[in-house]
């Protein structure tokens, strides 16, 4: 193995061969603090949380006169391309976030992780919540959101027809038909961009229940023909075919599906409790909690629901501010600061002791620990080309493909991919 | 006539900027093909032609993606030409209307890709847009489609975007070709009797060949290159039906980690385009008629 100083200088050389595969970025810059105070980096792709953040590093900066924070927001896939790449040098993203999954595990193997193990703020976070930012016994990023990857539902419609929580495929099914026959779409499927990602967790949560199961996939001692996979694409065909998700959902943008359900043409829009607070937004008079379809019998359910914690707060192996960086995320995972940034971003987080003033926050919060959920399957794909074949069968199934030719020419995809 | 050697000097910023910009990538793209760089480590293996082994015999995306691409090239390279002649032939007068309709399907190439995209995935929406919604209105719609949830189909829907944002480009080529050429030809074929069919038929496509020829070129690189609509578009769904070389490029580059193998994809991308831009010039030219 050779170690070579000219890397970075490798990405410009596919950039450039790519022209035109840029996107916009946006960026904000806090500079205030005293001439003599060090500067740290924070980078991340999070645009919609600036005001809150920019208030956030102000306050920080007024506690921490001696460290200033400048911010750098990138969409988000700009700062997979880009972004994370600039780690490289050390120059930037003193403080920097990354997703689980792919994300994390070539940003673990390229070693711009920074062992967070011992530190003081570690324990400001939930210890079963953070697992997911830990490998090989070291906590290399400490996940700050807590999502819940699974459908929001309008509960007061639910209400209204007197309809229960189905704790079953077969009562899922009811519930469906009589969403149906009064007109309304059971579930909003926005299949044109997140929603195969988002639904498929919860879909087959307890048709695979063994959380390993895509590891086993990717080491060859799993398939998608099996019956867990193929038992998934036959739900999703039984969706499509009785019209439990609408029509032409593989053409359907996540504002439109976003839009059936503050409408209320749609009952359930399959994306996750981030959509929560735009849904208000759009119809203030919905009621909302979250429901995963259960798609076995009761007996048979391990899992109620999906959570992810990401937004994976980090510190730059190669930054030379590692301690005013650390500073930054101990001040981050203060209770009151997150309470702000939770309440402000319409977000659970993954720290102790937050305080949840939103009523849609307040009224889901007991997901958190009241109720049985896996960590999001798809994110424990660790081969972005995997992850993509699994996401493509169903797809390929919602565009009429059977579900055993769909899993079929996934797992094609998997053995070609494997590594 | 001598030129003086400060001559040389003048060229020295644009060599730079091309060794820089051009032959820098492309020299070390060829680098790292031969590698198993993920991209983001300080280290990494060479692979010898592993990569491109891969990408002929193990990779069942990447051949779907070549065949994406020929698809789209071909509609788009057909129809964006006819279109863009087709205007210029209606604008190349100059009166006021022909003014304002050059303003009007010169338009389209002012926008940002990323506005195009947005336009037209609201014109697609299979139940809010208004592609659906006008077919419902005039009475034609049995021809509603899923526009680009449709496998089947959503490669030909970016085509159809990829022409409405390019074609006014085209156009001005055209325009300049068409004023090129001598009236006393169109003269000649008037006194002669030439129907306007003819005319065009044996003056104006013969002496429009150099155009064509950049048209034609130029609209194929564009068209291999196309990302921007179709990665903000569709993402390469459903089912792939719409990824194409440079989203795949992408998509191994920055979401999979595989720097290596998408250098080996660009550099086999960029011989595919060179080599058919080559026979492209090559044919349209042995047409070309002097007068």
């Amino acid at each position: 193995m050779k170690n070579y100083s000219f890397l970075p200088l490798g990405v410009l050389a596919l950039g450039l061969l790519l022209s035109g595969c840029a996107g916009e970025s946006t960026s904000d810059t806090s500079t205030e603090g005293a001439e003599d105070s060090t500067q740290i980096s924070f980078i991340h792709w999070r645009g919609e949380d600036k005001a809150v953040l920019d208030d956030i590093i102000t306050q920080f900066e007024d506690k921490n006169p001696d460290i200033s924070v400048e911010m750098t927001i990138y969409p988000s896939e700009q700062y997979q391309a880009t972004g994370q790449r600039l780690l490289q040098d050390g120059s930037t993203g003193d403080v920097f976030t990354s997703f689980p999954g792919a994300q994390f595990e070539a940003i673990a193997s390229a070693g711009l992780f920074e062992d967070l193990n011992g530190e003081d703020f570690v324990s400001n976070f939930d210890e079963e919540l953070i697992s997911v930012g830990q490998k090989d016994e070291a906590q290399l990023a400490l996940p700050y959101q807590l999502v819940f990857n699974m459908p929001v539902y309008n509960k007061g419609m639910f209400d209204e027809l007197g309809l229960e929580v189905p704790k079953s495929w077969t009562e899922f099914q009811a519930v469906a038909d009589t969403l149906l026959e009064n007109g309304i779409t059971p579930i909003a499927f926005p299949g044109a961009d997140i929603g195969p990602n988002q639904f498929m967790n919860s879909m087959m949560m307890n048709n695979a229940p063994d959380e390993d199961v895509f590891e086993k996939l990717q080491n060859g001692e799993e398939s998608l023909t099996n019956e867990w996979w193929v038992k998934t694409l036959e739900d999703f065909q039984l969706l499509e075919e009785k019209g439990y998700i609408q029509a032409d959902s593989l053409g359907t943008s996540q504002d439109s599906a976003m839009a059936m359900v503050a409408n209320e043409e749609a009952a359930m829009l399959a994306t996750g409790s981030y959509h929560m607070s735009a849904l208000l937004d759009l119809n203030p008079d919905l009621e909302l909690d979250l429901m995963a379809p259960i798609t076995v019998e009761e007996s048979e359910a391990v899992y109620e629901g999906i959570n992810t914690a990401t937004f994976m707060l980090a510190v730059n192996s190669q930054s030379e501010k590692k301690e005013q960086a650390k500073e930054f995320i101990t001040f981050l995972s203060q209770p009151e600061i997150a309470s702000h940034y939770a309440n402000e971003t319409g977000q659970h987080l993954t720290v102790n002791d937050v305080e949840y003033e939103s009523e849609v926050l307040q009224n889901t919060a007991y997901w958190i620990d009241e109720r049985k959920t896996r960590f999001q399957p798809r994110f424990l794909i660790t081969n972005a080309q995997i992850e993509a074949a699994v996401l493509s069968s169903i797809e390929n199934v919602l565009g009429g493909a059977d579900p055993m030719t769909a899993a079929e020419e996934a797992q094609q995809l998997v053995d070609e991919n494997r590594e | 006539m001598k030129i003086s050697k400060s001559i040389y000097l003048f060229f020295l910023p644009g060599l730079l900027l091309y060794a820089i910009f051009f032959i820098y990538p492309t020299v070390s793209a060829l680098f790292y093909s031969f590698t198993d760089w993920d991209g983001l480590s300080s280290s990494f293996q060479f692979v010898g032609i592993d990569n491109y082994e891969r990408a002929f015999t193990g990779d069942t995306i990447f051949r779907k993606t070549i065949g994406n691409n020929l698809k789209f090239m071909l509609v788009v390279v057909v129809f964006q030409t006819f279109v863009a002649l087709a205007f210029a032939l209606v604008v190349l007068k100059n009166t006021k209307t022909t003014i304002f309709l050059r303003a009007l399907y010169f338009f389209p190439t002012i926008l940002s890709s990323v506005s195009v995209a947005f336009i037209w995935s609201f014109i697609y929406d299979p139940s809010l847009g208004i592609l659906n919604q006008t077919l419902e209105l005039v009475g034609l719609g049995s021809l509603a489609q899923n526009w680009l949830g449709n496998a089947d189909i959503a490669i030909y829907s970016l085509a159809v975007t990829q022409i409405w944002f390019h074609a006014g480009q085209m156009l001005i080529i055209f325009v300049a070709g068409l004023q090129s050429i001598p009236d006393e030809l169109y003269e000649v074929a008037k006194i002669e009797g030439a129907t306007k069919w003819q005319t065009f038929r044996n003056v104006t496509w013969p002496l429009l060949a150099p155009s064509a020829t950049i048209v034609i070129a130029y609209t194929t690189i564009q068209s291999f290159k196309a990302f921007d609509l179709v990665f903000a578009m569709t993402g390469g769904g459903p089912n792939n039906s719409t990824e194409i070389v440079a989203t795949y490029i992408f998509d191994i580059a920055f979401r999979s980690y595989q720097f290596g193998y998408a250098s080996a994809i660009s550099v086999i991308f960029m011989i595919i385009i060179a080599t058919i831009t080559f026979l492209q010039f090559k044919a349209l030219r042995s047409d070309r008629i002097s007068y």
